[in-house]
């Protein structure tokens, strides 16, 4: 900024467009050259003392003109620019009549938190601030609110503007109105509403103009519109963004952001919502859908198009999107949030002490901590010289108060084996066989890149990095490969074909493109290949039509043959070389084999009674005191069995005990030292050892009781 | 069903062998690759060792238990892991002190060192956990579920053993098969691993050995191998049963090695519905009883017939047959 303007002159424009003034107007009426003004508008020079009160006039800007100080003018703009109420712009029906009843896009992906995390924190680690060095800081906050915060949340948003427009969307028989529904429903009768607030810190932020190519009409404007910082970017469709608004009940977000470049001569707190309704119509007139929170844009070619604004600090609280610091980055406040995938997720425990409901914030809380561990562990991972590209934390408040502390997500729990591998290949202590478990084999896997649009030629060969580590339990499905790349996304989590039962288990990680290292040959042309390969999820790599567009269509071979490399070289890793059969002996040999475990399911005797349960204690004599309990199947009680005492040794033969007293207790009787059951399920027993028979002394060994067949029982 | 004059720690105790490496004199130690272990059967392979002659091997080892047993107030105080490595066949018994890990007392972690001279084929490695219980001290408070095979002759980490099968011309072969150069193979269940010799001088039979397919010759092979198997499995059996160690009482007790498995393996035919030590001792008593021996042969027979898939292998001969003769026909 030059002659500490400040920033005037976007605002001088910003004040012509809302009173309706040109360029050429505003230096007629004041007697200067059009070119002074355009001077000012960018901030090339700024107004005399006289010319300021000159303007003060033309431009009736409120307030006594005064002395015509050039600051007191340039307060008194900014006062009229930035004072006027940011209102609901709705976009008005297609004069055709066409009607869009729900966001297509948001239709791509469930609206599940997991999906969410994975959106928008990749989003998040695509614009980070790469100069610096530093990690990108992502952090989600469940707050819910409840009463008066409620009410009052309410009234930031205009809700009496908005809620004829809710009312008319619920109403429809679609998909998107019966969400609405809900989501209106669950306000009302319960008195609450959960908002979910996605923030990064050390990223880009919603740079760029309202309506021009840029960051912040990617975001807040378009479908469909992928606007990413670098070639390692992870998205490529421009879809990730609807996940916001679908996650919302109500398809309200609203977003503050910091910028990393000034727009209009400022960064912080750029403020705008987006409501994502379907066609309605309301008070006799049609909406197409969508609608803005803005400042009404006079210069707009439209007559009510509403605008980012730059908030004051109380207006950013009364939203709650008041961010932690001025580090350049975005908020997104998701209202009335929710979480369709948790309503199916039966098998995740309840926790915390809370009766937890489907939609609860601690459930919440807990499916996000794991969804990012699970798909950003990678990113979140640091070693040699460098630093995690991402550091991401999920907290829960309700109305301020904290529920569920700041967690932040260790990717050393959540994924330890798969972390230990990345670590090693960042500090360089991979080996090149494992020997010690805890250990990391690296290994160098090619992939033949093909030429852009040129049918078969290759262009060279990207060197992918393949890891492999032993599995810890926590990382849930062991012998497992996770295909990385760009900035440390996992795209691909695959079994292994073909792998013996008998390996150890493991876990692999195949860095690919720029995740390959600084070295990599063909980083750069790896990235573009591989993201042409991956549909909208990101989730896999294979024939896409980009791929075959923007190479051939039997490109797709190049990344089989990518998959077919990677398991080969996990095989030489892991499996064992085949033991070459002992000379001779053909079919024989492997028929001759024992104690390969439970070859074939034996039949437990069926009716044999089981001692269940045994209760022993030492008398003050040394003798031992059991009481047994035995289990007898149906038909069981026809068996005569004999209950043996003996020591504990450590080998060999066991020193035996003579019973002093043996009686049955319950359903059974002992006729010469045998028990005869009655006709029941279950029988007790009772027996006192000899001590004068006892080996050792009782309190220095262990005691086995068993029950053997008595004499008599023979095989018929 | 045990039962202990002192409070025992409950919860799992398991052991893990991270690495292994071997030396011989004069040599570079061999740290030995992670595939020479296996961690889902539970065996280390030193046979894999490249190092020839070596004399002692390491092992590094760790122990997970319940973190109960070094928490404040606990009954148990001076508590140890231990890891025991025996051999029954040598009568050696290894043992070595693990040191915790973290501060918590849950991961145990040490080394094993053990003499080549001192292991025959197969050694056990288990964990016990040890500590001083009112006031005595050195009592077994808990053990591991699961043991570890360590295995000083195998390349393999596997627990399943293979008999050897050795094909020999019997008339130019060892002195006691000269005996035997009319039969086409014999099965010598003595010594340290059941043998199958089996005799290359017999006309026809390398062929017969060697064949495969759905052919004559590959049904006869099939139903050859069938046959020496349950030769194998009736005459391991009697060896394994004829030499037990017997308690006081006379109850037998289970052979450690092959003969401990080929018993339990094939006890649950000879004396279904029983439970194995039931079985056992039924077995023995009638082997050196006055009865019932003559009676159990043809449950041994039954068994090991069934362990040698004879009926199945029947079956498909019948089948196989049929069809030859409905081609020829055609």
């Amino acid at each position: 900024m030059s002659l500490g303007g400040d920033s005037f002159g976007p605002r001088l424009s910003q004040h012509m467009k809302e009173v309706g003034m040109g360029d050429a107007q505003l230096a007629e009426l004041l007697g200067v050259t059009p070119s002074l003004v355009a001077a000012w508008l960018d901030e090339r020079s700024v107004p005399s003392a006289e010319m300021s009160s000159q303007i003060h006039r033309v431009l009736g800007v409120s307030g006594a003109p005064g002395s015509g100080a050039f600051g007191e003018l340039k307060q008194e703009i900014e006062q009229s620019v930035d004072g006027s109420q940011p209102i609901w712009y709705h976009r008005p029906g297609h004069a055709d009549g066409g009607r869009e009843l729900g966001n297509a896009a948001a239709f791509a992906f469930d609206a599940d938190l997991s999906v969410l995390a994975r959106e928008t924190c990749q989003n998040s680690l695509d614009e980070r601030l790469i100069a610096n060095g530093r990690p990108v800081r992502v952090c989600y906050t469940l707050h819910e609110l409840t009463g008066e915060t409620l009410a009052r949340f309410r009234e930031a948003i205009q809700w009496e503007a908005l809620f004829p427009h809710y009312e008319a969307a619920a109403a429809q028989e679609q998909k998107v109105g019966r969400v609405i529904d809900a989501g209106l429903r669950d306000m009302q009768e319960r008195d609450r509403i959960v908002l979910l607030r996605v923030d990064d810190y050390n990223a880009a932020g919603l740079t760029g103009d309202d309506y021009d190519d840029g960051r912040f009409a990617a975001v807040v404007r378009r479908q469909l519109d992928s606007h990413k910082s670098g070639g390692s970017a992870g998205g490529s469709y421009g879809l990730g963004k609807a996940t916001l608004w679908a996650t919302s009940r109500l398809g309200l977000v609203l977003m503050n952001s910091t910028l990393s470049e000034p727009h209009e001569g400022r960064t912080e707190r750029r403020l705008i919502g987006r409501l994502d309704l379907p066609w309605r119509q309301v008070d006799g007139k049609a909406w197409a859908g969508p609608a803005w929170l803005g400042r009404p844009d006079v210069g707009s070619a439209g007559p009510a198009v509403a605008r980012s604004w730059w908030a004051d600090e109380e207006t950013v609280e009364a939203l709650h999107l008041k961010r932690e610091s001025d580090e350049p980055g975005t908020s997104f406040l998701i209202v009335a949030a929710h979480d369709v995938a948790s309503l199916v997720d039966d098998n995740a425990a309840p926790e915390g002490d809370e009766g937890e409901d489907d939609d609860s914030i601690q459930r919440m809380h807990h499916r996000l901590v794991r969804a990012l561990g699970r798909n950003f562990w990678a990113a979140m991972t640091g070693g040699g010289n460098q630093l995690p590209l991402l550091e991401a934390s999920v907290r829960t408040l309700r109305n301020g108060a904290v529920i569920l502390a700041e967690e932040r997500v260790d990717p050393t729990i959540t994924q330890p084996s798969r972390t230990r591998a990345l670590k090693a290949f960042l500090d360089g202590t991979t080996v090149e066989q494992l020997t010690e478990s805890g250990q990391v084999a690296a290994s160098i896997v090619p992939l033949n890149l093909p030429v852009r649009g040129s049918g078969r030629a290759s262009l060279g060969e990207h060197r992918a990095v393949l890891l492999v580590t032993d599995a810890e339990d926590a990382d849930g499905k062991p012998n497992r490969v996770v295909a990385i790349r760009g900035n440390r996304m996992t795209v691909r989590d695959s079994s292994i074909s073909g792998l013996p039962l008998s390996v150890n288990p493991f876990q692999a990680v195949l860095l690919t493109g720029d995740a390959a290292g600084a070295d990599a040959p063909f980083a750069t042309e790896a990235e573009e290949f591989l993201r042409a390969a991956e549909p909208p999820e990101h989730n896999k790599w294979g024939q896409t039509e980009e791929l075959t567009l923007a190479y051939s269509p039997s490109a797709y071979r190049r990344i089989n043959s990518l998959t077919r490399e990677t398991n080969a070289a996990i095989k030489r890793l892991v499996v064992r070389p085949k033991r070459h059969s002992k000379e001779g002996g053909g079919r024989l040999t492997p028929k001759l084999t024992v104690g390969a475990g439970n070859k074939r399911p034996r039949l437990l005797a069926a009716t044999l009674p089981v001692l269940e349960e045994l209760d022993a204690r030492v008398l003050d004599d040394g003798a031992w005191q059991v009481t047994g309990e035995i289990r007898i199947p149906a038909g069981g009680h026809n068996w005569r069995l004999v209950p043996v005492a003996k020591f504990d040794v450590r080998s060999g033969p066991r020193p035996t005990i003579a019973w002093a007293e043996l009686l049955g207790v319950d359903n059974c009787q002992v006729v010469e030292g045998t028990l005869h059951f009655d006709a029941a399920r279950t029988a007790t027993f009772m027996g006192i050892t000899d001590p004068t028979t006892h080996a050792v002394r009782t309190s220095l060994s262990g005691l086995v009781v068993e029950l053997r067949t008595g004499e008599g029982e023979s095989l018929s | 069903m045990k039962v202990f004059p002192y409070p025992r720690l409950r919860g799992t105790v398991s052991l893990r062998v991270d690495a292994a490496r071997v030396k011989a004199p004069e040599q570079p130690r061999e740290q030995l690759d992670s595939r020479a272990r296996s961690v889902v059967e539970r065996v280390v392979a030193l046979g894999l060792a490249e190092t020839e002659n070596w004399e002692t091997a390491t092992l590094t080892v760790s122990a997970t238990i319940p973190s109960k047993a070094t928490e404040r107030g606990s009954p148990w105080s001076d508590v140890a892991v231990v890891v025991v490595l025996a051999d029954r066949a040598t009568n050696t018994r290894v043992t070595s002190m693990l040191a915790p890990e973290s501060e918590g007392g849950r991961e145990w972690r040490g080394e094993l060192q053990v003499l080549r001279a001192d292991l025959f084929d197969r050694a056990t490695m288990m964990v016990q956990v040890v500590a001083t219980v009112d006031g005595v001290p050195g009592r077994i408070i808990a053990e591991g579920v699961d043991d570890w095979i360590v295995d000083v002759r195998s390349d393999a980490p596997t627990r399943e053993q293979a008999f050897d099968v050795k094909e020999v011309g019997f008339a130019k072969g060892p002195r006691w098969l000269q005996q035997f150069t009319d039969a086409p193979w014999i099965v010598n269940a003595a010594g340290a691993l059941p043998t199958v010799h089996i005799n290359t001088d017999f006309e026809g039979m390398t062929d017969i050995l060697g064949a495969e397919g759905r052919g004559p010759e590959g049904l006869v092979n099939e139903i050859m191998v069938a046959q020496m198997a349950a030769d194998v499995w009736i005459a391991v059996f009697h060896s394994a049963v004829g030499d037990l160690e017997i308690e006081d009482d006379g109850t037998p007790l289970f052979p450690h090695g092959w003969q401990g498995e080929v018993l339990r393996e094939m006890l649950p035919d000879v004396v279904p519905e029983r439970t194995l030590e039931d079985a056992l001792c039924e077995v023995h008593s009638r082997r050196v009883g006055v009865t019932g021996w003559t009676e159990l042969q043809p449950r041994i027979q039954y068994a090991a017939m069934r362990r040698a898939e004879v009926p199945r292998v029947f079956l498909e001969t019948a089948r196989g047959l049929d069809k030859l003769k409905r081609e020829d026909e055609a």
